[in-house]
Parts: C-alpha cells; structure tokens; sequence
C-alpha cells in the first residue's frame, strides 16, 4: 500500500513521472504544462504512454468515489486492514480558472477507448430519470468549472433553485472530497424525495463528468505554457 | 452505509443479465474475488444495470492494454486511490 502518494519514490524516472500524473490528474489537473509533458518525455514516457496514464488516473477516479458513494466491502481477505479515510483531511483545490486552447493530446490515437468514453458520456448525458438532462447539466457545469474545465460552459446562465443548489453541494463532494461520502451527504436530497436510485444517478453524473473533465483539463494544460518554465514538482503546488 | 447495494444473489431482470454478462468477460484470476460472487465494485454500480457494461468497456480499453505495462497501470491506479483515501 502507498503511504503518501505525494512522496513515493517510485524507483526509475519513468515510474517517478507516472506516480506524478496520476498526483495531477487527481488532485489539480491544471497544473499541468508543457515543460511537464517534456520532463516525463526525458524520463521515457512517449505520448501515448501518458495520455494512456492520464486516461487510466481519470478513470480509476470514478471507481473510488462510486466505491465511497455505496460503501462497498472488501472482496478479498487481507491480513493488514486498511486505514480508514480521514473526514478531515481537507478538499482538493477548485481551480482558479477555467482552460481552454488547443489540446496536446488528443483521445483519437486511442479509439476504442475514445468511443467507449463517449457511449458511457452519451448513456450519462442524454437521458431524463431518474435525473432530468437539465439536473445533469447543472452538475456538469459545476464540475467543469471546479476542475477548469473551458470546453463546458459555466453555470452562470443557469437559474439556480435550492434543489440545484443541493445537487451541487452533493457533487462538489462527489468530486473534490469523496472520502467524506457518507448517509450526512444524501440526507438534504432524501428529503427531497430522492431515493437510492436518484441519489446513486447524482454521484454517477458527477464522477462522469469529472472523468472527462480531468482528461479533457490534463491534455489542454499539457499544450500550454513555456517547454523551458520551471515547475513545482509533484504534489500541491 | 450511504446507498444500496444488490448483490448477485438479490438481483433480477436486467441486473442480473449484466452481471452474467459481466462473469463470461475473460479475467485475470488475480482480478477474481475469492467469495465467487460479482466484484464489489460492479456490484458497487447496481442502482443503474445500464451504466455497468458502459464504466467496465471504457476499463478493457484502459486496464487491459498498453501501451503502459500491467504493473505501470497499476501503479497509476494504487497512487490514484490512495490519494483519493478509497481503501476498497
């Protein structure tokens, strides 16, 4: 098990600069740059290894807070319990501003992954229970933004109501704080008269979009700023 | 806790179509849970038997190929989970 995954010493450059994308892809996926997509390129990684990295991190996000948001036993006997997640440990960042510009990588050099990701965006976007297409774009737009996400539009042309406003506090967890998931999360929604179905089709919405946001956010930082700045290194910069 | 959870023995209908659908998908024994039963984390997705081969197809085209190396993969995904405090 990773004690502190922004520490590891993973043993060679190259397995160091995968430990540092799946950092940025999780925690602050803007930050990512040109000179980055250079220094991993030194350590032996080609395009497609990080855009397959990148794609990977995104994806395993999903899992993890699906994992949360159910609770989701073990499957297997171990001899060591894993900790327990500390509620307290603080939110990732919300970026301070939105990206957009064109992209470095790009999903077509993976096809079967580009069109899996966009029947599970079709499937997730473009249906009306047990959430409505308009709740779904509210929680995607808020995602967008908190992950910098320029190729979505903002909320702000949206009319909020206070059942939006609970959606968007339940994704805002979903997406920056998963390991706080818990029945306090969905208690505002049940008494809307969400079930477990509507309740589970939020927390899906929101690591959806999250999944595509945090590629879509990783390959256009990748394309910008100087190949030569100077960066912070991994972690929370 | 948090949200329901239908296991493969309480499932029915489209449920536990995907679920069968999901046992013929070829996987590494490592990947097989020892309780015979659906992995938890497909069973994790229950509430919506749709969303299920949609998440699992997008994971054959990223955890069942490379370019990155089975072990490079799963380095990426344990540093993903371990940040994200997901212990499952």
């Amino acid at each position: 098990m990773i004690a502190d995954a922004r520490s590891v010493q993973a043993g060679s450059p190259r397995l160091q600069a995968l430990v540092e994308i799946a950092a940025r892809v999780t925690i602050e996926p803007w930050t990512m740059s040109r000179h980055m997509l250079k220094r991993w390129y030194e350590a032996g990684l080609s395009a497609d290894d990080v855009l397959h990295a990148v794609a990977l991190s995104a994806y395993f996000g999903h899992l993890n807070r699906i994992a949360d948001a159910v609770g989701v036993p073990l499957d297997y006997e171990v001899r060591t319990l894993p900790p327990h997640a500390d509620p307290m440990e603080p939110a990732w960042p919300e970026a301070p501003k939105s990206l957009s510009g064109r992209a470095a990588l790009e999903l077509t050099s993976r096809p079967a992954t580009a069109n899996a990701l966009n029947d599970w965006r079709n499937y997730m976007f473009h249906r009306d229970a047990p959430l409505t297409r308009r709740q779904r774009t509210v929680i995607a737009r808020h995602v967008a933004v908190w992950l910098g996400d320029g190729g979505i539009s903002p909320p702000d042309d949206l009319t909020i109501n206070p059942l939006d406003d609970a959606l968007r506090m339940l994704a805002h967890e979903v997406t920056l704080a998963p390991w706080r998931l818990s029945d306090a999360s969905f208690a505002t929604l049940r008494e809307a008269g969400f079930d477990d179905a509507a309740l589970f089709d939020v927390c899906a919405t929101a690591t959806s979009a999250g999944v595509f946001s945090r590629i879509a956010v990783a390959f256009t930082a990748l394309g910008q700023g100087r190949a030569s700045s100077v960066d912070a290194g991994i972690g929370v910069s | 806790m948090a949200l329901a959870i239908i296991g493969y023995e309480a499932s029915r209908g489209q449920l536990r179509d995907t679920y069968d659908k999901m046992r013929e998908r070829p996987l590494p024994p490592v990947y097989r849970p020892s309780h015979g039963g659906s992995p938890g984390i497909i069973t994790a997705h229950s509430l919506d038997p749709a969303l299920i081969p949609r998440v699992f197809m997008t994971s054959s085209t990223l955890n069942g190929a490379g370019p990155l190396a089975w072990a490079e993969r799963e380095l990426v995904n344990a540093t993903t989970s371990r940040l994200n405090q997901c212990f499952y």
